[in-house]
Order: C-alpha cells, then sequence, then structure tokens
C-alpha cells in the first residue's frame, strides 16, 4: 500500500495524547462550591501510574481512531500496474505560442519573446512534447509535435532557436482569441495516443490591447488544458497612431479632395504633441508644412490633410517612440470620366421621360465625371461610352453597331418604352422575331422574386433594403426569352412575367428591363432602389471602379483577374512578382502601395497596417480569464519527470480506489463504540455529595 | 434593674443540638428555645451617668464639674470628691450581622448564615427579655438593612424579618457597615459583629479602632463552618468560589496542609487583632450548640466587668 500525502502520516503522533489523557486522573467536571477561594491554590493535574491505566479499551479505541483517521488522509492506494501503451506516460504536452505581429516589432520585444521560448526549451523535462507556434492574424506551426519526435533530444532546442532565427515579427495584426483555440484543439488531437500527462499551452506575446480575443467568447476551454501567459512587456514610451478613415461621404461635393486620418494616442503615453504631414511613399521628410496635433493620452483627434499635388502616397506621424503604426498609405482620389449613351428621342426637360431621370441620377462630381450623352434615333452610338441605355426603337444601323459593341464587352440597359421598342431590339439581342405584347396588369405589379445574388441587387441583399413593394408598375412589355436559353431573370413581376433579364451577348450583356422608369410604366423612377440599381449597372459594367475598402495586411485582396489572365505584383519592396494566371487572390504581407498589372490595366491598392494593432496598452491582466481561459497563475515546480510520473499514477490509482472512505468509515464506527463506551463508563462512575446548596 | 450572676454551667445533655435547633423554621422559636433557660439573666450597664444611685468617689480634678462635688464630705474631712453614680439606662446593643454569599457555605445540614442569624436572632431576644434595646444591621459588600436599636416589641419582630432575609451579596466587605455603625450610632453601647471573616483583614482593624474609639463595646463572634477549618473533602473536584464565581481544580488531599496552615493564620490573626484592641472574639462552629456560644458570651462581659470594678 502506498500514500499520496504521506505527510499528513504524522497525524499518528496524535496516538499519544489519548495515552497521556488517560494517564492523567480524569479532572472531573464536578463543582465543589466553596464560601472563598482565598487559601486554596489551584493543584496540577497528577499522572496516574501505569499500573492504574483505566479504561483500556476505551484507550484502544481512541487510539484506533485517530489511526484510521490519520491513514485515511494520508489518501491510501494499492499500486497497480499500469495498462498504458503510450510512450512516455504522464510527459507533458505543450505548444508555445509566440506572438509575431506587427506590435511585437517595438524595440527590445522579439528579443525578449526568443529568451522566454529558450527558457521553456530549457525547463522542458525529457518525455515531454513541444511544438513551437507563430501566430498574427493566423498562426502557423514552426515546430510540430511531430518534428518534436523526429528530432533527436539534444537538437531539439538548436532546431526551435534556428527556426525561430528565421522568423521576425510581420505586420499583422493580432488574433489571439483564433491563436489560441487553434493550440488547444491541437492539444487535445492526440491522434489515437492515451496521454495522461498535464496539456499546457504557453503564450509569450506582449497582450496589447489590439489582440482580437473576441473567438474566445463563445469557446468552450478542453477540459485539462491550461494555459501559461508569459508576456514580454515593452519599455514604457509614447505610442500614437495613425488611422485612415473611410471617405466622408459627402466628399463628391467637396471642391478640394482631402484625407482624413485619426491620430490615436496610447493611454500610457508620455507626450501629447505630433505632426501628421505628407511624405513619399518610400519614406522620408514630410512634403509641405506637417500638421502639428495635441492628442492627450488616451485620446484620439482627426486631422484633416489637403490632398497635395504630386506623388505623395503616405502620411506620417512623428513625434512618438514606435515607428511601427505611424505611417498609413494613401492613393489619392483622381477623378473618374465615364460617358454613358442614351438612345432615345424625349427632350431632356420632360420630367416625364427616362431621360430626365437618367440625367439627374447620374450627376458629375469632382470625384466621378458622368456624363449622359443623348444620341438621337438613327445616329451612330459613341464606342467610348462605358454603357449604353436603350429605351426607343434602335434603328437597323444601330442595333447592328451596338450589338458589336456590346459583342467587344458594353453594357447595354435596355428599358423598351412600347411594344415597337422591344421588338427593335430583336437584332441587338441576335433574335430574328421576338413576340413581345403589352402587359397591362389589374390594378399594378410589383416586383418578385429578385435574385439577390445577382451583382444588380447584391447591394440590396439586407432585409433592410430589400423591399421592392414600394415600386408600382402600371404598364410592362410581355417578353419571351425562351430563345435564349442563357437569359437570367433576375426579377418577376408578381404576376409571373419576367420583369428584369440579364442577357449574355458575346463578352458583354444586356439587361432588359420590361417596364421603363417613364412615369407612365412605374414608380421605379422615384423609388429609392433607382440610383442605386443604376450604379451597381455602372460597376458591373466595369465602369466604375468600386471603392476600395480599407485594406489591411494580411487580408486578402480580391483581383479582378479573368481565368486567363497573368497578374503583375509591384509591391511596395522588391521586385515585381508575376502570379500564376487566374489568380485572384493576393495577400500583401507588409503595408505600402501594390501596383499590379493585370492584363494590359494597372490596379492600385494602399495596404495599411490594421489600426486595432496599433493598440499597445497591455490587456488587463484578468482580460484571458475573464474569456474563460484556464489561466495559470504561477509556473509548476520543477519535479523530477519520473517522480511526477509515478505521482500522476498514484493520484489515478487513488482516485478509482477511494480507499479513504473506509477509513474515514472505520473511525467512526470506533467513535461510535467510544462513545457508547465512555457513556457507560460515565454512568458507572460515582459522583461525591456535592456541598449543600443555600 | 437588678443584678444577678447569669447560670453558667449547664450540663451539655440539655444543649440543643443545632442540626435540631435548625430544624426550627421560626427563627424567633428557634431564639426562644436557646434563651429558655436565660430568662433573668441580666447584667449591669457599665457606663456611668444620671443616676441615684450612688457608686463611688474620686478625687476632684480641675474641670470637674462642680455639681457633682460633695460638699458634705468637704465638710467633714476638707477634701474635693467628685460623687460618682451607677448608670441604669438600659444596655444600647447593635448586632452587625454578615449576610455574604460565603455565609451560605455548610456542609453539616446548615448554613453559617442560618447558624449566624440565629445566634442574632438569640441574642436579641435574650437582651429583649432583659428589657435592653436591639438593633441590627445586616451587610455584604454594602450595607442591607438597618435597624437602629429600639427596646418596643415590635421591634424584636423587625429584626428577626430582616435576620430572616437571603444572604445574597457577592463580596463582604467588612470597613462599610462598621464604619456606618460608628456613624450612626451616637450614643455608646455595645456592638456585637457577626461575620466568617473570610475576607482580607486590612481593614477590619481600622474599622473595630473607629468603633473603640466612638466608645462603643465591640464583641466579635467568628462563625465557621467545620469543613472549613479542615477542608473536610474527599475527591478531587472543581472548586467555586461562593462570592466570585472563580473556579479552579483543587485536589484536597494535596492541598488540605497548606490551607489548614493559612487558615491558622488567618484566625490568629482576627483573634490577635482582637486582642489587641480589647475586642471579645470568640470562634464559634456552626456544630456547636448555640448556648455555649451564649455562655461564653455572657461569661466574657461577666469577666470584663470584673475586671472593670476591679
Amino acid at each position: 500500500m502506498s500514500f499520496l500525502t504521506p505527510l499528513f502520516l504524522l497525524g499518528g503522533l496524535a496516538l499519544a495524547l489519548p495515552v497521556i489523557f488517560h494517564l492523567i486522573r480524569r479532572t472531573t467536571r464536578e463543582r465543589t462550591v466553596f464560601s472563598s477561594l482565598m487559601f486554596l491554590l489551584p493543584t496540577p493535574p497528577r499522572l496516574t501510574k501505569r499500573s492504574r491505566l483505566e479504561h483500556w479499551l476505551l484507550l484502544l479505541l481512541r487510539c484506533l481512531a485517530l489511526a484510521l483517521l490519520a491513514l485515511g488522509f494520508a489518501r491510501p492506494f494499492f499500486t497497480e500496474t499500469t495498462t498504458n501503451d503510450a510512450a512516455v506516460p504522464g510527459a507533458a504536452r505543450r505548444i508555445v505560442l509566440v506572438d509575431t505581429s506587427a506590435s511585437m516589432r517595438r524595440a527590445g520585444l522579439w528579443a525578449e519573446a526568443r529568451a522566454r521560448v529558450d527558457l521553456e526549451l530549457r525547463a522542458i523535462g525529457p518525455g515531454d512534447q513541444m511544438a513551437v507556434f507563430a501566430f498574427a492574424r493566423g498562426s502557423r506551426p514552426l515546430l510540430s509535435f511531430g518534428d518534436w519526435t523526429a528530432t533527436p533530444p539534444a537538437a531539439r532546442a538548436a532546431l526551435v532557436n534556428a527556426r525561430l532565427a528565421e522568423i521576425s515579427p510581420g505586420w499583422g495584426a493580432t488574433n489571439l482569441g483564433a491563436a489560441l483555440i487553434g493550440a488547444a484543439e491541437a492539444l487535445i488531437d492526440t491522434e489515437g495516443q492515451t496521454l495522461t500527462g498535464p496539456r499546457e499551452i504557453v503564450l509569450v506575446s506582449d497582450l496589447a490591447a489590439g489582440s482580437h480575443t473576441e473567438g474566445l467568447q463563445g469557446y468552450e476551454w478542453p477540459k485539462g488544458v491550461t494555459l501559461r501567459v508569459e508576456t514580454v512587456a515593452a519599455k514604457a514610451g509614447t505610442n500614437a497612431s495613425l488611422q485612415l478613415l473611410a471617405d466622408p461621404t459627402d466628399g463628391d461635393r467637396q471642391a478640394a479632395a482631402t484625407v482624413r486620418v485619426r491620430v490615436r494616442n496610447e493611454a500610457d503615453a508620455k507626450r501629447e504633441q505630433f505632426s501628421v504631414g505628407w511624405v513619399p511613399a518610400a519614406g522620408g521628410a514630410f512634403m509641405g508644412a506637417p500638421v502639428e496635433t495635441y492628442v492627450p493620452p488616451g485620446q484620439s483627434r482627426i486631422v484633416t490633410l489637403p490632398v497635395p499635388a504630386g506623388a505623395a502616397q503616405a502620411i506620417a506621424l512623428r513625434g512618438d517612440d514606435e515607428d511601427f503604426d505611424n505611417t498609413v498609405f494613401v492613393i489619392p482620389p483622381v477623378a473618374q470620366k465615364i460617358s454613358v449613351a442614351y438612345v432615345g428621342s424625349e427632350s431632356a426637360d420632360d420630367a416625364r421621360q427616362p431621360f430626365y431621370f437618367l440625367r439627374r441620377a447620374l450627376p458629375t462630381t469632382p470625384r466621378l465625371a458622368l456624363a449622359v450623352t443623348p444620341v438621337p434615333p438613327g445616329s451612330g452610338v459613341p464606342a467610348d461610352a462605358a454603357m449604353a441605355v436603350v429605351t426607343d426603337a434602335l434603328s437597323a444601323g444601330q442595333a447592328t453597331a451596338l450589338r458589336e459593341q456590346v459583342l467587344a464587352g458594353k453594357t447595354v440597359l435596355a428599358a423598351p418604352k412600347n411594344v415597337a421598342a422591344a421588338v427593335a431590339l430583336a437584332p441587338l439581342l441576335g433574335l430574328a422575331t421576338w413576340p413581345v405584347e403589352e402587359g397591362r396588369p389589374k390594378g399594378y405589379a410589383m416586383l418578385a422574386e429578385i435574385d439577390f445574388k445577382h451583382p444588380l441587387f447584391v447591394a440590396f441583399a439586407d432585409p433592410r433594403f430589400s423591399d421592392f413593394s414600394k415600386i408600382h408598375v402600371w404598364q410592362h412589355r410581355r417578353l419571351d426569352f425562351s430563345a435564349r436559353p442563357e437569359a437570367r431573370v433576375l426579377a418577376k413581376f408578381d404576376n409571373g412575367d419576367p420583369a428584369i433579364v440579364e442577357v449574355p451577348v458575346g463578352k458583354g450583356r444586356v439587361v432588359v428591363l420590361a417596364s421603363g422608369w417613364n412615369t407612365e410604366d412605374s414608380q421605379l423612377a422615384v423609388s429609392s432602389k433607382f440610383v442605386p440599381l443604376l450604379y451597381a449597372l455602372l460597376e458591373w459594367s466595369g465602369a466604375l471602379a468600386a471603392p476600395g475598402a480599407p485594406q489591411a495586411v494580411e487580408e486578402n485582396l480580391a483581383l479582378s483577374a479573368g481565368p486567363n489572365e497573368a497578374v503583375v505584383v509591384t509591391g511596395p519592396t522588391g521586385p515585381a512578382t508575376t502570379l500564376a494566371a487566374g489568380t485572384n487572390r493576393f495577400t500583401p504581407l507588409q503595408p505600402g502601395i501594390y501596383r499590379f498589372e493585370i492584363g494590359g490595366r494597372t490596379e492600385v491598392q494602399a495596404v495599411n497596417l490594421d489600426p486595432v494593432e496599433a493598440r499597445t496598452t497591455p490587456l488587463p491582466s484578468d482580460e484571458l480569464e475573464r474569456l474563460g481561459a484556464p489561466v495559470a497563475r504561477t509556473k509548476p515546480s520543477a519535479v523530477s519527470p519520473i517522480g511526477q510520473e509515478m505521482a500522476l499514477q498514484g493520484a489515478e490509482a487513488e482516485e478509482r480506489q477511494k480507499l479513504w472512505r473506509w477509513f474515514v468509515v472505520a473511525t467512526l464506527l470506533f467513535l461510535l463504540g467510544e462513545s457508547l463506551l465512555a457513556g457507560r463508563a460515565a454512568r458507572r462512575s460515582v459522583t461525591a455529595p456535592a456541598p449543600l446548596a443555600p | 434593674m437588678a443584678v444577678a450572676n447569669p447560670p453558667l454551667a449547664r450540663a451539655p445533655s440539655t444543649l440543643i443540638e443545632p442540626k435540631a435547633l435548625m430544624g426550627i423554621r421560626s427563627l424567633e422559636l428557634r431564639a426562644r428555645a436557646v434563651v429558655e433557660g436565660f430568662l433573668h439573666g441580666l447584667h449591669r450597664s457599665p457606663f456611668h451617668g444620671f443616676s441615684v444611685e450612688f457608686t463611688e468617689y474620686r478625687a476632684y480634678t480641675p474641670g470637674d464639674d462642680l455639681r457633682y462635688l460633695d460638699w458634705r464630705v468637704f465638710a467633714r474631712s476638707d477634701r474635693y470628691n467628685i460623687k460618682k453614680f451607677e448608670d441604669e439606662t438600659n444596655l444600647r446593643c447593635q448586632l452587625v450581622a454578615d449576610q455574604s454569599q460565603s455565609m451560605t457555605f455548610g456542609s453539616g445540614g446548615h448554613t453559617k448564615a442560618h447558624y449566624a442569624a440565629t445566634l442574632a436572632a438569640t441574642l436579641a431576644y435574650f437582651l429583649h427579655l432583659q428589657g435592653d434595646a436591639v438593633g441590627l444591621l445586616t451587610f455584604d459588600e454594602n450595607v442591607r438593612d438597618f435597624l437602629p436599636p429600639r427596646q418596643r416589641a415590635d421591634h424584636l419582630r423587625l429584626l428577626m424579618l430582616a435576620l430572616e432575609k437571603p444572604a445574597g451579596g457577592r463580596a463582604t466587605d467588612l470597613a462599610a457597615p462598621l464604619e456606618r455603625v460608628a456613624q450612626l450610632t451616637r450614643k455608646r453601647g455595645l456592638v456585637v459583629l457577626i461575620s466568617d471573616f473570610l475576607a482580607p483583614l486590612e481593614q477590619l482593624e481600622r474599622s473595630l479602632l473607629l468603633l473603640a474609639a466612638s466608645g462603643q463595646e465591640t464583641a466579635v463572634f467568628q462563625v465557621l463552618d467545620p469543613a472549613e477549618l479542615t477542608l473536610a473533602f474527599e475527591r478531587p473536584t472543581l472548586f467555586q468560589d461562593m462570592e466570585t464565581g472563580r473556579e479552579i481544580y483543587v485536589d484536597p488531599a494535596a492541598a488540605r496542609a497548606g490551607y489548614v496552615e493559612k487558615m491558622t493564620a488567618h484566625l490568629a490573626a482576627v483573634a490577635g487583632i482582637c486582642e489587641k484592641l480589647g475586642v471579645a472574639y470568640q470562634r464559634v462552629t456552626t456544630d456547636q450548640p448555640l448556648e455555649l456560644a451564649l455562655f461564653e458570651f455572657l461569661e466574657q462581659r461577666r469577666r470584663r466587668k470584673t475586671r472593670g470594678r476591679v
């Protein structure tokens, strides 16, 4: 029999107590009331002689009860022969998560992180397994458990250090939650092995407030996996950061284009005065006078900078101690010229006709110069128009010329005002004859069965915007596309007739509206859907560049490359790289200006640091615990691996056998017997006559 | 008032056993039973005052009141002599009875308080029968009851009622009641103090001196239980102090020698103080017949009187 907590056996020393108490002449609780104690002194208890040891059975019971209690507390168990087939049962499994996010670029942090990993390598026991993961936005293994096992023990530390030397903190954001979940899952995935040892994640990070921990909120932490945090702390200094703000919605109306940046100063900052100004993309001194701004610690200010003439593509902040988050890259907005040809005969001032509404829906702004050019019937449609809108009947020559342009890739929006105009579209669609009839719904028709997955309607997919029922249609053309099976019905009327149909023609497409937006046909022109729909069509046609969303490092960048178009990327540093044909995703790894040469056209994209990453104030110490992670406060004391293994086996055997319960039951039984016996003895004892009470 | 020698000697067989005596519920009956044989016991007042009964002459000294000058003797012998008369006022006796908690101890069927009350009642009854004025003061740590010496018939009943009150105080303070007696008793008389004197004696001497200085004749009865004298207990038990409630573990067999030694020293100290101040001291134990105490008391007074007249 072995004991899990043998120190409790020292409690057996308490056996001496009943023996001593039995040797002491029983001190009575009887009282003698006496007139005055002024002549009396307390008598010390006297030991009886050994031969006068009384109540030996009682003594025996008491000693046994104490001894059993001490044995029970010592948690006895019978050693079992282990049946574990694991190579090293009880060995620890540990994943070291090394933060390589941009905030680790601060001075001294990476060296300290490597030193911490090195300490972990030294502290590891011979049977333990270790994996090292680096993480920023995503995590990647530097050394897997497989690598660890495959490497000779003597070479493991060198291997880990060599792999760590190859990497350095990048520019990514810190997705701490995902990294911890990934590591926890990797720890519990034992690949069929029965592992009994402790499982632990060691997090080596600066724990900046900008770490994304929200992923942990809904995560149920696996049982038995603990987390130990090795925080690397930066020198206390001022860190302010820049964040590029989205264009203001009224930016189109401003005379001069401006760029707004938010200057944020961290709460533990020492300085409050910063300069913000344009710099060349490659870095360097301010171009022109910078804007001086005063930002108290923990607050932020928004600075508006006019776009300068020239090649300025970056805004820099000066005046703090940490440089990694001091530059944002900006593509200065340029005015875009788009021409739309309108094939129709109406007067521009007729407030009931489509042209009147079209001109007002596509106004000219400093950023976007939209020109709607009317094309009288019979005239040729200009080839440089990005899109053509057809409402009147096309002449044969117009139809043929337009079909050529559509085949080459142009988008045509056809909204025939009457049956004749609809029939005249047949050559454009490549049909010989096209049976069209006027549809007059009873009362009014509404749009139904809208394909919200189509690029035209994807902006309306949100339930807040998907209500088209306020657009009443009083008359429409009943179109039959049975001859063009590739035609895709994007919306139908509630009577089942197609309302909006996309007909691919060559590289281009014709979008046919069965009802126009003139006031006789429908309320489309006066609904809130009209302008977004037109802009969606312009974007879809490729004429209007979609406003570029702020792009962060390590986020996938969608490219508009066709299936066979090669993409040549020119990043902020290094030579141009050619991506494989058909690639439409690119992951930038550092902030800067990226140029993509795609099939002869150039796209420019500014990539910036995730603004959240610039928040370098440390997280509250209990943040991870609050999110449910089982954070171990102290490093477990170094126990010799063999002793540790035996202790673990013992703990498990004891847990199974639970012998202590029997010892406690036996103790209680003995105490019960002792109480009965003592009670009987007390009744037998003769009490002295008490002195007379007054 | 006639003076007669009291019957000092009586056969022990006629004495009433305290156990039997204490069986009588009424304190007055108990007192009467004891006093049976002393109906005619009288004693003279030791004080001189205004009276017709001449006792003696003494030589005139300047300052004496000329009214008492015996001019006839002067005419006869040409000497100035002052006439002295026997005071025939009755004796004023103030009984002072201890009713503190320590008096409630008793091992022989009755407590010291019972015994002391019976003793006081016996004295009171005896003196009352003689026509003397008897007063009572009972005390524990404070003065409890005070009845000034009177001679009226119903006064004796009030006195018995005060004596029958159960003892209750938590401590014994000898100084306060004796000072009170000294303050309240202007006229000279007899003060009989009945207590177990189981209290520190620092104040006792000073208080008795005060009484003596105020001209009071003082007699002291120390009432003790026989068990208190010898610590007559067998089993080791927790001994609890009646007055303070303090408890200590005492093995009587081990503690007896030291106890008896200290007790003897204490008794000797009480007796020594009384002797020094000329106070009649008498120790009685609760197993002694009360008549003996009374005999002894009267005998002492008789001897004192005789001595005083010599």
